[in-house]
């Protein structure tokens, strides 16, 4: 079993606690400039995706970006699903807060 | 009482006797009967976890309770297919599973082929240990139409980690209290004849819980349950010899959540269920 690939829950605060590791957010895609992608995380903030399928980007679709966090606010994707518009980004966020506090021990 | 009929052929009764002989090889012990075949929601994390804690790989537990049946949530990769069955490795974000989906009927073969590299899925199934490598036999593979279902799975798996671990907690705390009691020898005695199922009720961490399941213990004793007008509150401030304010504070608090109810006035209260 491969445990050295566990991509934690973030929002864009949660982000920053963890440059260059494997993290999965979602965000709200905003606009397409020209191989990122520039969306809304679930905390409300911007968020920038490098690299990724342009095709699973669809303008105001919600989608889950799994990859290396790169910058404060920047994630350079390996996989991208497109969770569609009907999503719920708080419920979502909520998740991030509960895997990343208390109950971590569950998560990574 | 049992009738030889419907074992008929079975070894366990190969003697001639209603009742499995002790030295007979039994392939059904009474503790699992009697044991409910639980499904819970877990990560892959979680399982790891259990694995790496238990010497007997054969049984493995997940917060106390013994992992009968799971519900995982994750990406599939690694898709491969053989003559009757389906296997992947599932990724959850926690970690990574290898399951294998048996498809012999054609409602299997149907929902298999919907299985591919990079979809959502959710999968039922059971543990198997292989040559010490964790393998997961899976009864229900569905790939995830709405993507919520991720979300609620999550927290539904720390939803039933709490509630798995306030049982532990809560017995612990009982024993605790019981240890500790400030009362007469008496009073230690009747604490200590109640059950702990009490306390896995509360939904709140600290003193005050011990405080409620003090107050709560005092209308579940008999002599107190055969009172129609139930315990007056001097009467209960005379039994505890605890801060009047606590008791109060616990009283509103048992009654809002339903384990007590006033009767013929605001000062007598009884047990609300005989559960």
């Amino acid at each position: 079993m491969d445990t050295s690939s566990p991509a934690v829950f973030v929002n864009a605060e949660l982000l920053k606690m963890h440059m260059g590791k494997r993290v999965r957010a979602v965000v709200q895609v905003a606009r397409n400039e020209g191989g990122s992608i520039v969306g809304q995380s679930t905390d409300g903030q911007q968020l920038t995706v490098k690299g990724g399928d342009p095709q699973s980007f669809t303008l105001f679709h919600y989608v889950e970006v799994i990859g290396i966090a790169d910058g404060n606010h920047s994630i350079r994707a390996e996989i991208c699903t497109d969770f569609g518009e009907l999503f719920d980004a708080a419920s979502y966020n909520g998740l991030c807060q509960l895997a990343n506090g208390k109950y971590k021990n569950l998560f990574i | 009482m049992m009738v030889a009929d419907q074992f008929a052929g079975a070894p366990l009764f190969a003697g001639g006797a209603f009742m499995p002989s002790q030295s007979t090889e039994s392939t059904i012990s009474p503790s699992k009967i009697r044991t409910p075949q639980t499904l819970i929601p877990v990560t892959v994390k979680q399982i790891i976890e259990a694995y790496r804690s238990i010497e007997d790989k054969s049984a493995i537990v997940v917060d106390g309770v013994e992992l009968a049946n799971m519900r995982l949530v994750g990406l599939v990769m690694n898709r491969t297919e053989r003559a009757t069955e389906v296997s992947f490795t599932l990724d959850d974000g926690t970690g990574r599973i290898d399951i294998t989906r048996w498809a012999n009927e054609s409602t299997d073969t149907a929902e298999v082929a919907l299985i591919r590299n990079g979809i959502y899925v959710m999968v039922h199934g059971h543990l198997r240990g292989f040559q010490g490598k964790r393998h997961a036999i899976a009864f229900s593979v569905q790939s995830l139409t709405d993507f919520n279902d991720i979300v609620l799975h999550f927290v539904e798996c720390v939803h039933v980690h709490l509630g798995h671990n306030r049982l532990k907690g809560g017995i612990a705390r009982m024993e605790m209290v019981n240890m500790n009691s400030p009362f007469p020898n008496g009073m230690r005695e009747q604490l200590a004849a109640f059950p702990s199922q009490v306390v896995a009720h509360s939904i709140m961490d600290g003193p005050a819980v011990e405080i409620y399941n003090l107050v709560l213990r005092m209308f579940q004793e008999p002599a107190i349950l055969a009172l129609e007008q139930g315990l007056h509150v001097e009467e209960l401030f005379r039994r505890l010899s605890l801060p009047k304010n606590q008791i109060m504070d616990a009283l509103n608090y048992l009654a809002d959540v339903g384990h007590i109810y006033s009767t013929v006035d605001e000062y007598h209260f009884k047990f609300a269920n005989n559960c």
